[in-house]
């Protein structure tokens, strides 16, 4: 499987931007005007982006005469612009327009808005433009390692990803990635890369599985749910080689009172949950497509890829965790 | 059906095509619509675009799988009927095999 990647190219950072915050993401290095909640620049060279602090007339003056798209509604807005760039906004968190070559993201942050609800923006929905951008395949996944690989859950929001994972680092196990996954080819392996250290839990299965002592912040002012960072021996920062994909069953699909079921799926079966799971369904145009169907195709034809079903009980959690690591020897 | 089995099928522009295992995906990237097609669908689709005419699609399915030939040709109409109707193929005149494309 192949990605084409844009290079960095510079070595140095633009004028404009402190290079004192440089840092690494999803394999990507991100150079920063302002701190973030990341781990300093270890693993990166598969891109790079700018993340620069801008004023509310900057983005007032891009907007100008551009319609948002059909599908945006009150809280979330989107535009593409004429020069190629899109102009992205949380209502209650901040505003984003990244670059058309996605090295560039221009931010600016509601004063409503939290500094970490902020980053989680940032660095998940706005930085998926500028990875798709530049020529990255974003999943939609929670990721945790177990033995050394990467274990890769997908689903919609609201599927339950990050609470299994939560169940996992209860047992010892450590966070990758929640949310947003970067996979690139690699020596014949497929390396699965490190986000952010933190998870987005509800408070009931924050509480039960990463206890009550852990930080937690609100995510933004219309859900209860929670962001919490991961210490550095709970999460690991490094591109880990990529075991298994469980693609997560909806809770609509599944009965109370239906037992864990873990199910090959084929080559078919498996392309289709992968394309399902694209992180950025907004950015569709003809050369993006045909690049992801390329990607995920080659992706399901490598990688084992399995339905994941049980019910959306908390106590249920510790079983789906056992079977999964059973079917994982 | 809308067309003969005297016409041929070729594969739309822009049609994707992959195999994936046994069977296969297609994405047409005007419409940014997927099919899915199994073990059979895939043969079908397969032969449909490459011979001459869906009459000799038609002939060779029926040499390679144990069914009646009604059926076959029902399943085989709804099954060009689908791909027409997703724009993954379009139908014409059959030309000599001498000029088919590769």
């Amino acid at each position: 499987m192949t990605v084409e990647t844009a290079t960095s190219g510079s070595s140095g950072c633009e004028a404009g931007v402190d290079p004192r915050y440089r840092y690494g993401v999803y394999g990507i290095d991100v150079v920063s005007d302002t701190p973030l909640a990341l781990p300093e620049y270890a693993h990166g060279g598969l891109g790079r982006v700018e993340c620069r602090s801008a004023p509310a007339s900057l983005f007032l003056t891009a907007m100008q005469g551009v319609d948002f798209d059909r599908r945006s509604d009150s809280w979330y807005r989107y535009a593409c612009l004429h020069d190629g760039s899109t102009y992205v906004r949380w209502d209650t968190v901040g505003e984003f327009l990244v670059a058309a070559d996605g090295r560039r993201i221009s931010c600016r942050r509601v004063e409503a808005s939290s500094l970490e609800s902020f980053q989680v923006y940032m660095l998940g929905q706005a930085l998926s433009f500028a990875l798709v951008k530049q020529r990255f395949e974003p999943l939609h996944a929670t990721v945790v390692v177990v033995d050394d690989h990467a274990v890769a859950f997908l689903g919609d929001n609201a599927s339950g990803k990050s609470s299994l994972a939560a169940c996992f680092l209860e047992a010892g196990h450590r966070l990758l990635t929640d949310d947003l996954l970067i996979l690139q080819d690699s020596s014949n392996r497929i390396l699965a890369y490190p986000g952010p250290p933190r998870i987005k839990l509800f408070p009931a299965i924050a509480s039960r599985f990463l206890g009550r002592t852990v930080k937690r912040v609100p995510m933004n002012a219309d859900t209860d749910k929670l962001i919490l960072p991961i210490d550095a021996h709970r999460s690991c920062a490094s591109p880990v080689p990529l075991k298994a994909i469980y693609s997560l069953a909806a809770p609509r699909d599944v009965c109370r009172r239906q037992s864990v079921s873990i199910e090959p799926l084929s080559p078919r079966e498996a392309f289709v949950e992968l394309v399902k799971s694209t992180f950025n369904r907004r950015l569709v145009n003809p050369q993006r497509l045909e690049r992801q169907f390329g990607v995920m195709a080659s992706l399901a034809d490598v990688v084992s890829v399995k339905k994941l079903a049980y019910p959306r009980a908390i106590d249920r959690l510790q079983e789906v965790r056992r079977m999964v690591l059973a079917d994982l020897d | 059906m809308a067309v003969s089995f005297s016409d041929r099928v070729q594969v739309a522009p822009d049609v994707l095509f992959r195999l994936a295992g046994e069977e296969a995906v297609l994405l047409n990237l005007n419409t940014e619509r997927y099919l899915g097609l199994n073990l059979v669908g895939t043969r079908m689709w397969s032969v449909l675009s490459s011979a001459s005419s869906i009459q000799a699609a038609y002939d060779e399915l029926l040499r390679e799988y144990e069914v009646e030939p009604a059926q076959l040709r029902a399943d085989l109409e709804a099954f060009i009927d689908q791909l027409l109707g997703q724009k993954l193929i379009e139908a014409g005149p059959a030309t000599e095999v001498s000029d088919r494309q590769a």
